[in-house]
């Protein structure tokens, strides 16, 4: 309570840092230098999946990256709660002492504060520089992919399609397969009128999202054979959390086997509508009522509304090698009106979305064969 | 108003105090008080708070078991969003700047109320609406919403009804928060006391200050965002839909432009109770009062500039990614400034381990520990594994948990004897602090290797995952048995104030001995605050100097206002 008779404050002085300053400075590096160490140089499988064996060449990078962050991390927080727990003890109020003892007034210190401005500062420019160099790396690939694929998010499946128009491969909740030591391009996208998903394979360190109207892409090289998770890590939805799916890497001959196999399986159970009856006159009232707002027949490739332009489509030189470099075929035509297409381009609907019967497909390639 | 009705020799030259409201619904209902406003905020926010803890609880207990069979995953999926919401909008904005900058700003400022108290009690009362309206979605069969607190489209689209009471509820939400930025924002211009210069005021009201900027100026958007989502979600106006021209993604860059400073309205008053705090308990002057008040401003500004931070593997340019990358680190630079002050104040102090010191130094440990983490998630390639993981999981609650919510409780034990004139009870307090710093570290730390291993966030079952990393199902189990560590330690509190106003020690006007002006009047505050306004002439926290107060109501005052000795008892001082 107030007293009538004011005391003054008893300041209690401190002697250079206070008692027990070096050596609880010396523990505290102690215990940082050997974090460091073990960091640097023993295996975090604990913390990052297979970090001592990585599965890609951007988890290298990237653990590379944690690894920096972590050694500085800890320091900083070993240091902060350490002088914060030891000043709070050294310099508590005893209780012999008397209620009005108070601290050593110090407003402020300017050198010691430039130093703890201007030391975080240039810790975070170097980090920022390293961050750059690694993000480079994994944003702007210098090798061109030797494959590229593609991943279609629905939910609550991944859906893998691999090149080749007529031979395309999809496999909708399958595994996907990757060869070993190649780099790979994986474009991902979401399905048609379909939610937002993201494409996570933590071995790898990446991910991405799958967003409706959009093609986001992941570059990378696997570098270690295995099975691994691929999961959703974006929430889409009731059964978010059992969208999964099985990245096998294999040797590039097993891809290569596997990728064959998978293309045979693919055309075994492939179009069997039959293009003969096809007339192109029936196929061109049928183009104008349901394809011309998204193509024009009025031009080659480039001519774009939406989707490309369709003129000559089966000899356009400007016809992109958007799969395996050949210029469509009637079937290839067929293939996209039946599964529709999401990729590099776009997207576009597929046959039960543009509500096509058979007779309508046969028509519709008649129509755009016919267009020289 | 009846001047006869009061004595004249309470009255100054100018002053106009107003007689207190008689009858209940006008003094505890309806109440333009900001003290009874602050408390009216407490009191629902405790309540929501509790509310959306057991939904927290409910969720840990569904992980358990990596097959999560106690509730169906739709319901897991409510639980989450419906915490997420309630805590975000109904608890930590409620509680952090309703409840602690009503209590305290006006009293710091040497102001009677605030500049505008029929909007102040209008912001008061759109929070319960807004309840009301978040909660009335459990009257339709297709239940609360589902979509995350963030509700991105189109999943929040699909998900339909929900989102409707969703972007509903926190519209009004917002309304209430730009009313309160706008009139905290006019009572710290216009209303401190004279003598009182911007270099002069108390930390915490310079916190209230910065927040009341983000209030003002970041609702807006996150208001935009939300009216755009109702009008999609219930008109089916194109706004995120690609196949019709609109783009998904736009609403996370409006989302996260709001949501993003929505952190540093938490963050800010939470910083501003520490450096009151801990020169109170620490018995000496703050250290760098320029830096940290300073630091606040710069936070708030720098806090609008980095949204994008929350987006990275979104589908957004990667050349955008570096700039905001860079932005999100320089903010770590004012908040280092703070903690090493914090520390520098400790120093040479003489520490009372009062239960409010106890959680403001365990907020240094913690915060700084949240903040570190958070670099890690500025890191574009780092944040391309860590995102949408436990990792991001953990921060945030590390942020919000061991910061805003660790900075309340130390707020709240510090200036409960101000509102309510009885002190707590010390031993509660210590056990209530042991108790969530325990649940804390035990719920959240585990979180972190558990998201690196590539465990997914929102997940109502992990077996998959569990199958890659066996470990995850014992830190699963340790996390839902901290986790109720934590709310045995929010019930203690609700004891802990339940049996101090029935039975606690009279407060005294300043049990702490501490200086700001809020604790040179009685306690509770009587309804005028201030019978003479009172003339500062200095910053308040040389503890080595008399006060620097002129004009107090309280001829009496001790001009080196001391602790009431009893209320620290290490062991019974000798008396002096």
């Amino acid at each position: 309570m107030a007293q009538a008779t004011p005391s003054t404050p008893q300041i209690v002085p401190v002697k250079g840092m206070g008692p027990g300053f070096i050596p609880v400075t010396i523990v505290m590096t102690i215990i940082n230098v050997a974090v460091a160490l073990a960091v640097c140089y023993l295996p975090l499988d604990f913390l990052l999946p297979s970090e001592s064996n990585p599965a890609s060449d951007s988890a290298v990078s990237i653990d590379w990256l944690f690894k920096f962050m972590t050694v500085f991390g800890v320091a900083i927080t070993v240091y902060v709660s350490g002088y914060v727990a030891y000043f709070a003890w050294v310099f508590r109020r005893r209780p012999d002492e008397d209620i009005n003892t108070v601290g050593v007034p110090i407003h402020d210190a300017p050198k010691l504060e430039f130093w703890w401005t201007v030391l975080p500062t240039i810790l975070l420019i170097i980090l920022m520089a390293l961050t750059i160099v690694a993000w480079k790396q994994i944003q702007f690939p210098t090798t061109a992919a030797a494959l590229t694929t593609e991943v279609v998010a629905h939910q609550f499946y991944f859906e893998f399609r691999y090149p080749g128009m007529q031979g395309a491969v999809y496999s909708p909740k399958g595994e996907m397969h990757l060869p070993e030591g190649k780099p790979v391009k994986i474009l991902v996208s979401s399905g048609e009128g379909d939610v937002i998903h993201q494409f996570w394979v933590p071995e790898f360190r990446l991910k991405i999202a799958a967003v409706p109207g959009m093609v986001t892409q992941l570059n990378l090289t696997p570098t270690r054979l295995g099975r691994y998770d691929i999961t959703c890590s974006e929430y889409c939805g009731k059964n978010h959390s059992i969208m999964q799916a099985k990245l096998v890497v294999d040797t590039p001959a097993d891809f290569d086997k596997w990728l064959a196999q998978a293309r045979v399986t693919a055309a075994a159970s492939g179009p069997a509508i039959s293009l003969s009856g096809g007339v192109a006159d029936t196929g061109k009232a049928l183009f104008a009522q349901k394809c011309s707002a998204c193509h024009s027949v009025a031009g080659g490739f480039d001519t774009k509304i939406v989707g490309p332009g369709l003129l000559h489509i089966t000899d356009d030189p400007a016809h992109p090698k958007l799969v395996d470099g050949k210029a469509p075929t009637p079937e290839d035509i067929e293939e996209i009106l039946v599964k529709g297409y999401v990729g590099p381009i776009g997207a576009m609907p597929n046959r039960q979305a543009n509500g096509l019967s058979d007779a309508d497909i046969a028509n519709l390639v008649a129509y755009l064969v016919s267009l020289k | 108003m009846d001047v006869a009705a009061h004595p004249v020799e309470e009255h100054a030259a100018h002053d106009h105090i107003h007689p207190a409201p008689e009858g209940f619904i006008a003094k505890y209902v309806f109440s333009l008080d900001h003290k009874v406003i602050a408390m009216q905020y407490f009191v629902l926010g405790l309540l929501l708070m509790l509310i959306a803890g057991s939904f927290a609880e409910l969720m840990r207990v569904q992980l358990w078991n990596p097959a999560g069979t106690f509730v169906q995953y739709q319901t897991f999926n409510q639980l989450f969003t419906m915490h997420g919401t309630v805590m975000v909008w109904l608890v930590l904005i409620p509680l952090v700047t309703g409840s602690l900058g009503n209590m305290v700003m006006p009293l710091q400022i040497g102001a009677r109320d605030v500049a505008f108290p029929w909007l102040n009690m209008l912001s008061f009362w759109l929070i319960p609406v807004a309840a009301l309206t978040l909660f009335a979605s459990l009257l339709f069969p297709t239940g609360a919403p589902a979509a995350g607190w963030t509700e991105y489209p189109p999943i929040s689209i699909q998900e339909g009804t929900g989102t409707v009471f969703y972007t509903l509820a926190i519209i009004i939400v917002g309304i209430s928060s730009t009313l309160t930025g706008l009139n905290f924002l006019v009572t710290i211009f216009k209303m401190r006391a004279p003598g009182m210069t911007w270099t002069r005021m108390p930390l915490f009201t310079w916190a209230t200050f910065a927040t009341a900027l983000i209030n003002l100026f970041a609702t807006v958007a996150l208001s935009a965002a939300l009216l755009a989502l109702f009008l999609a979600t219930a008109f089916n106006v194109p706004f995120f839909d690609p196949a019709r021209g609109g783009s998904p993604v736009l609403y996370q860059h409006m989302f996260w432009f709001y949501s993003h400073p929505a952190v540093y309205i938490f963050i800010l008053p939470a910083f501003g109770v520490i450096s009151d705090v801990l020169p109170t308990f620490a018995r000496k002057t703050i250290f760098g009062y320029k830096m940290i008040a300073f630091s606040s401003l710069a936070i708030a500004i720098l806090g609008f500039t980095v949204w994008a931070h929350h987006m990275f593997p979104s589908g957004i340019a990667p050349w955008l990614q570096i700039p905001f990358m860079i932005l999100t680190y320089i903010i770590g630079i004012p908040t280092g400034i703070k903690i090493f002050s914090w520390m520098a104040t400790v120093w040479g102090g003489r520490i009372h381990f009062s239960t409010s010191m106890m959680y403001a130094l365990a907020f240094i440990g913690t915060f700084s520990f949240g903040g570190i983490t958070g670099v890690y998630l500025a890191c574009v390639p780092v944040d391309l594994h860590e995102h949408g993981s436990y990792f991001v999981v953990a921060h945030f609650h590390y942020v919000v948990a061991g910061g805003a919510v660790t900075a309340f409780f130390a707020g709240f034990y510090y200036w409960f004897p101000k509102a309510t004139g009885r002190l707590l009870s010390e031993k509660m307090g210590h056990l209530s602090f042991w108790l969530f710093m325990i649940g804390l570290t035990g719920t959240f730390m585990p979180m972190h290797w558990l998201g690196l291993e590539g465990m997914p966030r929102r997940y109502a079952s992990y077996e998959v995952f569990a199958k890659a990393f066996p470990d995850a199902v014992f830190w699963n189990r340790v996390e839902t048995a901290s986790s109720f560590l934590m709310v045995l330690s929010v019930l203690f509190v609700a004891i802990n104030i339940v049996v101090s106003l029935r039975s606690g020690r009279r407060a005294g006007n300043n049990p702490w001995g501490a200086r700001t002006l809020e604790w040179m009047i009685s306690s509770p505050a009587p309804y005028y605050n201030f019978k003479k306004i009172p003339i500062v002439l200095d910053k308040p926290y040389d503890f080595t100097q008399p006060l620097p107060y002129r004009n107090l109501d309280d001829p009496n005052q001790d001009p080196y206002p001391k602790p009431i000795e009893a209320v620290i008892p290490r062991r019974a001082p000798v008396a002096t």
